[in-house]
C-alpha cells in the first residue's frame, strides 16, 4: 500500500480535460480576442445607439428612458418626412443610373479595342478620389458664379441663363444624384466587368448557332448570367447611398429648404442641436429597412460563395 | 502514433495550465484596470484652447500657458481644439470622464454643461478679475451670467464677437452712399445700387448655417419674437414677422441675393464677399481680417459698421467666449491662477490683435489694441458697449439654443423664398416647429 502511494508521488496521473473538449476549448481561445473586438467595436455601439434614441440623452448626461417620444417628435416635423422622400429617391434614381451607366460602360470595355487598360483605368479615377474633394470639386462646378457647368453652358450658347443649381428646389436634388452618380458608378462598373468576364463564352456560342441576336443574347446569356452580381450589388449601393452623408452635406447640406435632405443629414443636425437621443432616433428609424438590405446582401454573397 | 499523443499530452491544456492562464490574464486586467499608484502619476494641467482661424493668436494663447506652466512650477500640456469640433470633443470627454482641467468654451455649451455640474464655480475669480480692471462690460456680464443654471458664474470671458456689417464702400461711394446704411430699409436701398452682374448687392445667408441666424436678429428688428416673456410659449407668426418677410420678400424679388446663398456652408458668405461677388455681408469680422492678409486692396474698400435697425431699432447680439474650470479637476487653484493670468492686460493687448474678440473688460477699451486704428477691433469694441444679450428681446434658454440650431427661422425664409410659400403658410410652419421645440423644455 505504502509501496503504491510513493509510486503515485513519484508519478502522479495528472488531471486533463477530455481530448474534443480540449481542441474546442484551444479553438474558442483563439478566436475569442476576435469575437470580444467585434463586441466592442460593432456590437456595444450598435446597441448603445439603439438604447440612446430611447433616451433623453444630451450632452453631460446619462439621460432617461423616455420610450417612443423622439420617434414620436421626429414623426411629426415635416422635414422628417421630406428625409424619407428625399432617401428613397436618391437611393432609386442614383442606383438606378449607375445600373444603366456601370453595365453600358462594362459591356463596352468587355469588348477589345486598343487602349482597353488604359480607359478602364480612367473609369476608376472618380471611385479613387476622396469623396471629400470630389464633391467640393462638383460644388464648385455647379457654381452660379463662375461654376464650370455654368460656363460652358453660356459660353456655347447653350442654355444663356445662369442656373443657381444647387440653390434651387427644381434642380437641388438633381444635382446631387448626378454627382453621387459620378462618384459612385465605377465600383457597379468594376463589379459588373468581373460578372460579365465569368459568363462562359459557350454559351454565346451556342446562342449564336441557335440564331440568336445580338439583343437575344444578352437578354437571354448576359443578364441571367450576371444577375446575381447585379443584385448584391443593387443591395450593397443602395446601403451605402441611404447611409451617405458627404454628398449631400458638402453640396447642399439639405438644402435649399429641405429639398435634398436626407436621413444621415438630419441625423448630423440632431447632433449639433446636442440631443443626441433624438440623432440617435433618426438614425434607428432607418435601421429596420437597412438591416433587411444587409441580411439579403449578406446571404446573397454566401450563397454565391458556397 | 504514441509519440505523437505523448506530445501532445504534455503540451495540451492540463486543468493546472488553465488556471494558471486564467489567474495570469485576471491579473493583467486588474493591473491595467486599476490606476497606476500616485508617485508615478505625474500632475500636469490641461488646457484645451479654441482652436481660431489665427495661427498667431493659437500660438500666443499656447506660448503663454506653456510659458506660465514653467515660470510656476506647473507642468502643462496645452491642446487647441477646432472650434467646430468642441462639442463633439467635450460630448466625448464628458462621457469618458477625461475632460481637461481648463478649457476655452462658448457660451451654450457652457450653459448645458453646468446644468450638469460639469464645471467649477468661479464667482470669486470672476469678482477678482472685474475689480481689477474696471468691472465687466454689461453685455457679456449678463449674458455669461450662469448663477440660474449652475448656482454661480461657471465662465470667465475673455472675449466677445457678434455680426458686423461689412460693406464695399469703394462701390458704395461712387454710387453716392458714403455712410452705412442706418436701417434694414436703407441697405436695400444702397444694394439695389451696386447690384450689377457679376456682383449681387447682398451676401446674406439663408441656408441652415449658423450664419442664416441672423435673420432672427432682422426679425427681431422689425418687432417679432420667437417665443413670449416667459420663454415658453412661440409667438412666432405676428404682423411683425409678417412685415420682416415683406422686406425679405421684397429683397429676393429684386434680385439682391447672392445665388447660391440659400445652400451656403458656413464660409458662403466669407467667400462671396473675398472673390467680389457681393456688397454687403454680416459677418464676425474674420472675412476683415483675410482680405487684409490676402487681398488688401478689397480691405481698403471696406467698411465696418453696427447691423443696421429695424422699426423697433437694433438687435446685434453678443457672443462671449468663455474660459472655465471642471469640477473634477485637481487642479482648481492652478486653473484659476492660470485663467487670472490669462485675463491680464499684457496678454489680452496681443490677443486681441491677432484675434477677433471685443473686450468684455472696461479697461480694456483703452489697451492700443482699440485705439481706433484698426477698424474690425473698433467695430467690436462698440459691439462689447452697445450690444445686446444673447436672444435679446427673446429670452435665452434651453429651447432657444435648440431652436437657433434648428435654423427655423432660416427655414422659414427657404419656404417663402425658394418653395414660393405665403407668408402664413410658411409662419406657420415655423410656428408649429418652433412650438414643438420649446414643448421639449
Amino acid at each position: 500500500m505504502t509501496l503504491a502511494i510513493d509510486q503515485e508521488r513519484q508519478n502522479p496521473k495528472r488531471w486533463r480535460l477530455p481530448g474534443g473538449f480540449r481542441i474546442k476549448l484551444f479553438a474558442y481561445a483563439l478566436v475569442a480576442p476576435v469575437i470580444i473586438l467585434i463586441l466592442a467595436l460593432v456590437a456595444y455601439p450598435f446597441l448603445f445607439a439603439i438604447w440612446v434614441s430611447f433616451t433623453d440623452q444630451v450632452i453631460g448626461s446619462v439621460g432617461q428612458f423616455v420610450g417612443f417620444k423622439n420617434f414620436e417628435y421626429l414623426a411629426g416635423t415635416a422635414t422628417f418626412w421630406s428625409a424619407i422622400w428625399n432617401t428613397v429617391t436618391i437611393v432609386l434614381v442614383s442606383d438606378g443610373l449607375k445600373l444603366i451607366i456601370g453595365l453600358g460602360l462594362a459591356l463596352l470595355v468587355h469588348q477589345k479595342f486598343p487602349g482597353r487598360g488604359i480607359f478602364r483605368s480612367f473609369l476608376m479615377l472618380p471611385w479613387a478620389m476622396p469623396a471629400f474633394v470630389a464633391f467640393l470639386t462638383w460644388r464648385v462646378l455647379y457654381q452660379p458664379i463662375g461654376g464650370g457647368i455654368n460656363l460652358i453652358l453660356t459660353q456655347t450658347g447653350i442654355y444663356p441663363q445662369v442656373v443657381d443649381w444647387l440653390g434651387q428646389r427644381s434642380t437641388a436634388m438633381g444635382s446631387v444624384i448626378v454627382a453621387s452618380v459620378w462618384r459612385g458608378f465605377p465600383f457597379w462598373f468594376v463589379s459588373l466587368l468581373a460578372a460579365l468576364q465569368s459568363v462562359p463564352k459557350e454559351l454565346y456560342e451556342a446562342a449564336i448557332v441557335d440564331g440568336a441576336n445580338v439583343w437575344q443574347r444578352f437578354w437571354s446569356v448576359t443578364v441571367p448570367g450576371i444577375l446575381p452580381v447585379i443584385i448584391v450589388t443593387t443591395l450593397l449601393s443602395s446601403i451605402w447611398t441611404a447611409n451617405g452623408f458627404e454628398h449631400v452635406w458638402l453640396l447642399t447640406a439639405g438644402g435649399p429648404s429641405d429639398a435634398t435632405m436626407v436621413f444621415p443629414v438630419l441625423a448630423f443636425f440632431g447632433m449639433q442641436t446636442q440631443r443626441i437621443g433624438e440623432a440617435a432616433a433618426v438614425s434607428v428609424y432607418m435601421l429596420p429597412v437597412l438591416a433587411i438590405l444587409v441580411l439579403f446582401a449578406t446571404s446573397l454573397m454566401m450563397r454565391k460563395e458556397d | 502514433m504514441t509519440e505523437t499523443s505523448d506530445t501532445k499530452n504534455k503540451s495540451g491544456w492540463s486543468r493546472r495550465r488553465v488556471l494558471t492562464t486564467a489567474a495570469s490574464g485576471l491579473a493583467l486586467a486588474a493591473a491595467s484596470g486599476f490606476p497606476m499608484p500616485a508617485i508615478a502619476q505625474t500632475k500636469k494641467l490641461t488646457y484645451w484652447g479654441g482652436l481660431i482661424f489665427s495661427d498667431d493668436a493659437n500660438k500666443l494663447l499656447s506660448d503663454t500657458i506653456t510659458a506660465w506652466g514653467a515660470a510656476n512650477g506647473v507642468e502643462t500640456e496645452v491642446v487647441m481644439i477646432n472650434q467646430n469640433e468642441t462639442v463633439q470633443k467635450v460630448s466625448a470627454a464628458v462621457s469618458s470622464n477625461t475632460m481637461p482641467d481648463a478649457l476655452d468654451v462658448g457660451l451654450d455649451l457652457l450653459l448645458l454643461l453646468s446644468r450638469q455640474g460639469v464645471f467649477s464655480t468661479l464667482d470669486d475669480l470672476y469678482k477678482k478679475i472685474g475689480d481689477a480692471q474696471g468691472g465687466w462690460f454689461e453685455g457679456p456680464d449678463r449674458a455669461s451670467d450662469t448663477t440660474a443654471a449652475a448656482g454661480g458664474r461657471t465662465g470667465i470671458p475673455f472675449g466677445v464677437n457678434g455680426n458686423l456689417l461689412l460693406r464695399r464702400k469703394d462701390l458704395l461711394e461712387p454710387a453716392g452712399f458714403t455712410e452705412a446704411p442706418k436701417t434694414w430699409e436703407e441697405l436695400v436701398t444702397q444694394a439695389v445700387a451696386i447690384n450689377k452682374a457679376p456682383v449681387s448687392g447682398l451676401g446674406l445667408a439663408l441656408s441652415n448655417v449658423g450664419d442664416a441666424n441672423v435673420q432672427v436678429n432682422v426679425l427681431q428688428s422689425y418687432g417679432g419674437r420667437i417665443a413670449d416673456d416667459a420663454g415658453k410659449k412661440v409667438t412666432i407668426k405676428s404682423e411683425e414677422t409678417r412685415a420682416y418677410l415683406t422686406w425679405l420678400k421684397d429683397a429676393w424679388d429684386k434680385g439682391l441675393f447672392a445665388p447660391g446663398n440659400t445652400t451656403w456652408d458656413g464660409a458662403g458668405d466669407n467667400q462671396a464677399y473675398l472673390s467680389g461677388q457681393v456688397g454687403f455681408i454680416a459677418n464676425t469680422g474674420s472675412v476683415g481680417i483675410a482680405a487684409k492678409k490676402d487681398d488688401p486692396e478689397l480691405y481698403d474698400g471696406s467698411a465696418f459698421s453696427p447691423l443696421p435697425a429695424g422699426p423697433k431699432g437694433t438687435i446685434s447680439p453678443i457672443t462671449p467666449n468663455l474660459r472655465a474650470i471642471t469640477k473634477a479637476s485637481a487642479m482648481q487653484d492652478e486653473a484659476k491662477a492660470l485663467i487670472e493670468h490669462l485675463s491680464s492686460p499684457d496678454f489680452m493687448n496681443a490677443y486681441f490683435n491677432v484675434a477677433i474678440y471685443g473686450p468684455v473688460l472696461k479697461n480694456q477699451q483703452q489697451l492700443p489694441a482699440f485705439d481706433g486704428s484698426n477698424p474690425i477691433l473698433t467695430g467690436l469694441l462698440g459691439l462689447a458697449q452697445a450690444g445686446t444679450a444673447p436672444a435679446y428681446p427673446d429670452v435665452y434658454n434651453s429651447a432657444w439654443a435648440d431652436f437657433s440650431s434648428n435654423f427655423i427661422v432660416p427655414k422659414m425664409c427657404q419656404r417663402v423664398v425658394v418653395d414660393g410659400w405665403d407668408f402664413d403658410k410658411a409662419m406657420d410652419e415655423a410656428q408649429t416647429q418652433g412650438q414643438a421645440i420649446y414643448d421639449k423644455y
